[in-house]
């Protein structure tokens, strides 16, 4: 597989990202020798290998249904870059 | 013939039920409605860095009971994934959600149409968390935020490509906010937002059996808007094939003023979810032991009480609609017929009557009717043996039962003195005062008008209802007009 300009177009327009032509060429460049390195590992004998998701041996432990653990509205928002009590303030999501 | 004709409608749902659990999916946020914003949060459904989920055991058992409603498969393990897509309302980046292996697979739900039930070919329900609520319309250059819902348990129900109208889609529907009511997993409120649908629509040529391309019509919060979306797509879609153009595959927004929908993002536009197993909840094993104390604890169905109640106790399909409306009513009903040990289907019969009658339209739901099953079987029992006239036991035993519930009905009948009266020269009296005071009328009758006998048997009931049988005193008025 190989990152070509569609692709960049494509990956540009998925995160909301603009890039510029060299932003592109250096992204490209990136991308490319990212994508090599993990085609080599293609190279490796996998026959009769189980895939392995979790490299612990541990379970999740689900918990009982308990309302419990929250913080005041005032502290939740202070790590908000902009907030308008008791919202979060974000940018316009939608233009009209 | 009309173009339209010659098509059909072909529709799949993806129904997303919220759980009424105390807590969140994956921390312990409380999930109360209409709490005041950004109240129900934590540094978990903050997505603060270092924080991780936990599992809810609420959340799993209500998947399991659906499922074991629905007759699905359910998989060896539970496991979660993450669905990558960016949004301000989502503050994780991702849902946590299950992608590859839903903990439901398979199974059905008989959704009831006027020819009787059919069955609904379920493809699975999956375990999600819901996503929080953004306002753009407050404040010009921001949107605000609210992240009360954010991690709230949902279940979502993706059917197969059954439902051929917005009619079947309207008794889907009703049978699914009915099913997880009867479950007590979700309250049901679709008006709250705690059933919400995306219909999937295609059309293809009647008899065809490859589908047509689909559109995805997103968010629908009520049948009404459910319904005018599918209307308006089939005519689309049917009139795009007739000129001889393809229908594309999108997604489409509905607009509730005119009706209509129009397009969101085309198939190639489709967001690259890049679902991968969620790191963070490694999968826990699906005790079969679990799924069978479950199944233990399931109680009867709608659809088997509806067989019950119209297949064995022999009422009208009607009848049995309403009675297996509710868990409450069903179950009342039911018990009230059990407690009966003979004259079964007549005590059903009485039963359902009374109770559809006399009782739901006072007592909607049965929400705070006072009785017991037993002492509803009684009072229809006192009915059945025709212990006190049926104007009494229904217009003065009732309601004085139902306002003094402890009592006992034979003291009340004795107080309230409903007792037949066996003395004939009283009511003899009782209506030659009638006759006398009639004599028109009694003229009239005399001379052939027979239907004034009507007329009589008010004013006799009126005055002696409470005491004699119906039979009793038109036999005797008869006897006395003719005279």
């Amino acid at each position: 597989m190989e990152i070509d300009d569609a692709l960049i177009s494509r990956l540009e327009k998925l995160a909301r990202l603009k890039l510029d032509a060299s932003e592109r060429a250096d992204l490209r460049n990136d991308l490319n020798s990212m994508l090599e390195m993990i085609e080599k590992l293609g190279s490796a004998e996998l026959e009769g290998v189980v895939p392995l998701e979790y490299p612990g041996k541990h379970q999740a432990i689900p918990r009982k249904d308990e309302a419990k653990g929250m913080i005041p509205t005032g502290e939740a928002l202070k790590n908000a870059p902009e907030a308008d009590f008791p919202f979060f303030q974000v940018p316009k999501v939608i233009k009209k | 013939m009309r173009v339209h004709m010659k098509y059909e409608t072909v529709i799949g749902l993806e129904v997303h039920v919220q759980l009424n659990t105390r807590s969140k999916a994956f921390c312990g946020d409380a999930t109360d409605f209409g709490a005041s914003p950004n109240s129900q949060v934590s540094p978990i459904s903050l997505a603060h860095p270092g924080t991780l989920p936990r599992m809810n055991t609420r959340q799993i058992d209500s998947a399991i009971k659906l499922g074991l409603a629905l007759g699905s498969q359910f998989p060896e393990e539970i496991r979660f994934d993450r669905k990558n897509y960016f949004y301000t309302d989502l503050p994780k980046g991702y849902q946590i959600t299950q992608d590859a292996k839903p903990i439901c697979q398979g199974g059905s739900l008989p959704i009831r149409l006027k020819e009787g039930y059919r069955d609904i070919r379920i493809h699975h329900v999956h375990m999600e968390e819901d996503a929080g609520k953004s306002i753009h319309d407050q404040k010009e250059a921001h949107s605000l935020v609210d992240l009360n819902r954010a991690g709230v348990p949902l279940l979502e129900i993706v059917t197969e490509p059954d439902l051929r109208s917005g009619a079947e889609v309207d008794a889907f529907m009703t049978a699914v906010r009915q099913l997880v009511r009867y479950l007590d997993i979700s309250d049901g409120h679709m008006e709250q937002g705690s059933l919400r649908c995306d219909v999937n629509v295609s059309v293809r040529l009647k008899g065809e059996s490859v589908y047509g391309e689909r559109c995805e019509i997103k968010n629908l919060n009520s049948m009404k808007f459910a319904r005018q979306a599918i209307k308006h797509e089939f005519k689309r879609q049917t009139e795009l094939l007739e000129n001889g153009q393809k229908v594309s595959s999108q997604t489409r927004q509905f607009h509730p003023e005119n009706g209509t929908t129009s397009p969101l993002r085309s198939k190639e536009d489709a967001p690259d979810y890049r679902y991968f197993p969620e790191p963070d909840m490694p999968p826990v094993p699906l005790e079969m032991e679990k799924i069978k104390s479950l199944a233990k604890e399931a109680g009867t169905l709608p659809w088997e009480y509806y067989n019950t109640f119209h297949d064995t106790y022999g009422l009208s399909a009607e009848a049995a609609r309403i009675l297996s409306e509710t868990k409450e009513t069903a179950d009342h009903f039911l018990r009230l017929v059990q407690q009966s040990e003979n004259k079964q289907k007549q005590i059903a019969k009485t039963g359902s009557n009374i109770l559809i009658q006399h009782i739901l339209p006072r007592f909607p739901l049965l929400e705070g009717f006072p009785l017991k099953p037993a002492q509803t079987a009684q009072f229809c029992q006192i009915l059945v043996a025709k212990i006190i006239p049926t104007r009494a036991a229904i217009d003065v035993l009732l309601p004085a039962w139902i306002k003094a519930p402890e009592s006992d009905p034979e003291q009340l009948i004795a107080e309230l003195r409903l007792n037949k009266q066996t003395d004939t020269d009283e009511l003899r009296r009782a209506l030659t005062a009638i006759v006398q005071a009639h004599p028109k009328e009694k003229a009239i009758y005399k001379g052939g008008k027979r239907n004034l006998l009507g007329f009589f048997m008010g004013q006799a009931l009126r005055k002696v209802g409470k005491h004699h049988d119906p039979g009793e005193v038109r036999k005797l008025l008869v006897e006395l007009l003719e005279a």
